[in-house]
């Protein structure tokens, strides 16, 4: 179980207080496997940074051309990292924590990421404009024949054909069900002084962040805002988190959607090393939310922007401050401002020579064909293997827009800034946008840029000059821009793009970015696994009590609803023979079948009787004690919604079976009708409580007469009669019932002696050689009787006169539910009739077979079998109304052939009922 | 759609434990004209704005109740069971 708030505790491997990077410390070097080949990595170390400091730039190539591409967010957020670990695709490796062994391979890129054949794409690109798929390959033969080659190109990962086998031991994803008073969603210095005034107010507070330790920005920073060494400021602010028992920390935790009612989508990442969870779903539900999300960098548009080697300078820090990587030789830093001065300090820290200070306006192309060999500017060609790039400041406003929040550009700040907030939720920190300093040359910058290869997206391949051609096409409006772009469309929605799309739109329509507007921002915020979406793999099923029985007679099972039941007895791969001989047996000597599964409710009170005539179309109130009764329900609308017997016990008891799997249905149904009336009347609902057994065949009066005292002569137990009896000892309700057309007889008995009077009826029954069937004999036998079963040969339009039983329907009492409309449809033309045939042909037509004529559709089989007995297949079919007659000859295609078949009014099997009555 | 409902007998819930049951409709009399009927079973008001509707706790007390719901907003201004709503 999960302990409430445990303040600082471990707490079953779920929620963990983070302390900064000194917890790592002490733990060895480890070796992850990449493309097979053994990396180093050090503590603390990504899957991406591992294999950077071991020399790896290419980490994947892009989705339309097949363009190398390097690191660089190393925050989780573009889509340049994205590989393949342990056989999950996808999988950003700037994010994921190095574990021993892990097997990482590259993606999308054929044979290597160094030398990839489909980057010969990038010669094709005249023939892969923006918008291609509206423009070329419109033909259909050269769709047919270009699709192929265009899916092997473009991609992403792949996922395995066959997936490892679910383990009940080991869940790969959960959900989990949370509740606080309040959120914070961010760790960084504001989540954390949001966090901690809260929590001293006495509420309880959730603190989630999408990182392994608490921070933010401070983790890589360096210093922070008021010059204090920023591992000193992390380590204070998590020490006074600490030391609040009431605060609760969720870590490697993102926020994936703020929904109503203060809902929080979470996927949190599992970090123990032995927790056999990969990802849990956290439905954290909270009466205030503050979003302290912060604020990203994003890229800046130039030439070539997309090399490996050109890098964002907060992944700059990362690497140095973080994971203590020198990440280049050579470096020039393009930036304005106060902004570039402690990035060249932490470049110089790390080793790397700092080339030059560029201001963005200046720079004109990166230069290299697999990574950066330098840089072109307006004043200088300067040779370089890395270009830190401070690009544009973009808060991380998603949640607060989900919320319903708004947020307007500032051109003063050039950023966007919080607005508004709704009720309950806040904003702190650089999410608000306050707190953007130095504004890039987000418009100017992004704009210059006009070439070929000149990225705004990089996760789709979207160039400068893609989204002048679509402006220039009339899809000048960003919204109908990214529809037809595909621009902030990708894996990293957005994120890296949204401004940069936004800016350049602005230029070319000569609007402010303002003016141009923004996409809609809709969770879920960061890419998510379907797995964690799902949860455990964890299929509950339903089991009768007599299960094991099944088990040990051998049986193939079937899933109806939740249950399980006995299709047939016997192996898998000789069903008809099996089938057979349970038809057999119960045609002649005697079966037993598990029933267990039907729904059992028992309806008592002075106004039973008065409420079963409301809601059943038959007539109930005048039932007999001892006597048993069949009934459809219908809607008011006359559509069959259920079927079963209704038996009354004594004056006010009744007992009712219902259709399996329907029961929760028909008993909400009796309540729903009983809500806002004086009735004395309690409805139970006794399903789990009861085993049922049907024991039918000729020699069903013998076996069962060996178990009981009661009389089961023809005359003392009627057909249509019930009875309790005690059978075997155990209390029995009896039902003398016929569904599959011979002798028979219902008993419901309590679940707990379901196994006893299971085998005590195979014993009794063993001298008349009794066998017990399955579904798919009883399914044929009572075919053979043509009685329906509701919802295999109804549907969502069948009512009791097209399904051929309008004697079910009461329709000289005063009220039922449905009356109305099965009055009104006596007056209609019917449409269609459920109808009996029996094939001229020696096929067995499929359930689902549709019936022609002319080449038309007059109708469609819903069950269809070989009868034994009669040596033919027989079946049942709705068909248009005006070919509803007997002896009206039915064609359907089976195998390829017109097949025919013959109307048939009378059941197939004893017309005349005398079997069931004897 | 991930907003709480106050059920009666239980307290404020996840909608996910309840099953809906429809807008509060007047069910027409036995002698109803012909046109009343369908009208009941298929038509629905649509109301833009604060309805009241049928809620069942399925994983809670398994019992019908009226809430008075904002469409628009999904605010539940209300809930009672049938016979004590006013």
């Amino acid at each position: 179980m999960l302990r409430p708030y445990p303040g600082g505790e471990k707490n079953d491997g779920f929620i963990v207080h983070s302390l900064g990077p000194q917890r790592m410390n002490n733990q060895p070097n480890t070796t992850i496997y990449f493309n097979g080949q053994p990396t180093a990595a050090q503590p603390g170390d990504t899957v991406a940074s591992a294999l950077y400091r071991a020399g790896q730039r290419i980490f994947s190539r892009s989705f339309k051309y097949h363009r190398p591409r390097g690191l660089l967010c190393a925050a989780g957020r573009c889509p340049n990292c994205l590989v393949n670990v342990d056989g999950t695709p996808n999988v950003r490796a700037c994010t994921e924590p190095a574990r021993a062994g892990m097997q990482v391979r590259h993606q999308n890129a054929s044979p290597s990421l160094e030398r990839d054949w489909l980057a010969v794409a990038e010669r094709f690109d005249w023939l892969m404009p923006v918008g291609f798929y509206y423009k070329t390959f419109t033909h259909p033969a050269a769709w047919r024949f270009v699709e192929p080659l265009i899916r092997r190109v473009a991609g992403l990962g792949e996922v395995a054909d066959h997936p490892p086998p679910a383990s009940d031991e080991a869940p790969d994803y959960e959900h989990r069900y949370l509740h606080t008073d309040v959120a914070v969603i961010g760790g960084g210095p504001a989540g954390i002084a949001a966090a901690i005034a809260a929590a001293q107010q006495g509420r309880r507070v959730t603190l989630v962040d999408d990182q392994p330790q608490l921070g933010g920005h401070l983790r890589y920073a360096g210093v922070s805002a008021d010059g204090a060494a920023a591992a000193e400021t992390v380590q204070e602010l998590t020490a006074r988190l600490e030391s609040l028992p009431n605060v609760q920390v969720l870590t490697s935790a993102t926020c994936l959607g703020l929904y109503e009612g203060h809902m929080l989508g979470i996927v949190q990442q599992d970090r123990a090393p032995q927790s056999p969870v990969r990802e849990r779903l956290v439905q954290l539900r909270a009466a205030e939310v503050v979003v302290a999300t912060g604020a990203y960098e994003t890229p800046l548009v130039f030439e070539h922007n997309d090399l490996p080697g050109v890098m964002l300078s907060s992944a700059v820090l990362r690497l140095v401050n973080m994971h203590s990587i020198k990440p280049g030789e050579q470096a020039v830093v393009v930036g304005d401002g106060a902004r570039t001065a402690p990035i060249v300090a932490c470049l110089q820290a790390a080793g790397t020579r700092v080339a030059a200070v560029v201001p963005t306006a200046a720079v004109i192309a990166a230069r290299g064909t697999k990574s950066v060999t330098g840089i072109n500017t307006t004043a200088q060609d300067i040779p370089c293997d890395l270009i830190v790039v401070c690009g544009d400041q973009v808060p991380d406003a998603g949640l607060v827009m989900q919320a319903g929040g708004s947020v307007k550009w500032d051109e003063q700040r050039a950023a966007y800034v919080v607005e508004s907030c709704p009720d309950h939720v806040t904003a702190v920190g650089d999410v608000t946008g306050s707190t953007v300093d130095a504004p890039a040359a987000a418009s100017a910058g992004h704009s210059a840029a006009r070439q070929k290869r000149s990225f705004v997206c990089l996760c789709e391949d979207v160039t400068t000059k893609d989204i002048d051609a679509a402006i220039a096409e009339g899809f000048d409006q960003i919204e109908t821009l990214k529809r037809y772009t595909t621009v902030t469309m990708g894996p990293c929605q957005g994120k890296m793009c949204q401004l940069a799309s936004i800016a350049v739109c602005a230029q070319r329509t000569g609007k402010t970015i303002g003016q141009t507007g923004r996409t809609t921002s809709r969770p879920p915020t960061a890419p998510v696994s379907l797995g964690a979406l799902a949860g455990a793999r964890h299929h509950p099923v339903k089991r009768t009590p007599m299960h094991h029985k099944h088990d040990e007679l051998g049986c193939v099972w079937m899933d109806m609803s939740d249950w399980q039941r006995p299709l047939y007895y016997g192996a898998p791969d000789a069903k008809q023979q099996a089938v057979e001989a349970e038809y057999w047996a119960v045609r002649k000597r005697v079966g037993v079948i598990d029933l267990s599964t039907l729904g059992k409710l028992e309806v008592r009170g002075a106004d039973a009787p008065k409420l079963l005539d409301k809601v059943y179309t038959n007539r109930l109130s005048d039932l007999r004690v001892g006597a048993s009764r069949y009934s459809v329900i219908c809607d008011d609308a006359g559509i069959i919604l259920d079927d079963g017997t209704i038996s009354r016990l004594a004056t006010d008891r009744f007992f009712i079976t219902t259709t399996t799997g329907n029961i929760e249905f028909v008993q909400q149904w009796l309540e729903w009708w009983l809500v806002a009336t004086d009735w004395r009347v309690h409805i139970t609902n006794v399903t789990g409580g009861l085993a049922a057994v049907n024991v039918a065949g000729p020699r069903a009066r013998d076996t069962l007469a060996k178990l009981t005292e009661r009389n089961l002569g023809r005359r003392a137990f009627r057909y249509m009669r019930c009875r309790r009896a005690e059978v075997a000892g155990v209390p029995s309700i009896m039902l003398r019932i016929g569904f599959v057309g011979e002798t028979g007889w219902e008993l419901h008995f309590p679940a707990e002696y379901g196994e006893y009077l299971w085998d005590a009826i195979l014993d009794a029954g063993q001298e008349f050689d009794i066998r017990p069937f399955g579904v798919e004999a009883q399914r044929l036998l009572r075919l053979e009787k043509r009685h329906l079963i509701v919802g295999v040969d109804t549907d969502a339009t069948s009512n009791v006169l097209e399904a051929d039983m309008a004697w079910v329907a009461k329709l000289d009492k005063d009220d039922f539910i449905g009356k109305a409309a099965t009055l009104q449809a006596q007056q209609r033309d019917r449409r269609e009739q459920l109808v009996g045939f029996e094939m001229r042909d020696e096929v067995v037509p499929e359930d689902g077979t549709a019936l022609v004529l002319d080449g038309r559709p007059v109708g469609r089989v819903t069950s269809a079998r070989y009868s034994p007995v009669n040596e033919k297949a027989v079946g049942l079919a709705w068909v248009s109304h005006e070919l509803a007659t007997d002896g009206q000859t039915l064609t359907m295609p089976v195998r390829g052939r017109l097949a025919r078949a013959q109307i048939v009014a009378d059941p197939f099997y004893d017309p005349a009922g005398k079997k069931l009555r004897a | 759609m991930s907003f709480l409902l106050p059920c009666p007998n239980c307290g404020e819930r996840s909608v996910y434990e309840f099953r809906f049951g429809g807008e509060v409709k007047e069910r027409p009399p036995p002698d109803a004209p012909d046109d009343a009927w369908p009208r009941y079973s298929y038509a629905t008001a649509n109301v833009a704005g604060v309805q009241q509707e049928w809620w069942y706790h399925t994983m809670g007390c398994c019992q019908w109740f009226v809430a008075q719901r904002n469409t628009l907003t999904n605010e539940v201004l209300e809930t009672a069971l049938p016979g004590a709503a006013p």
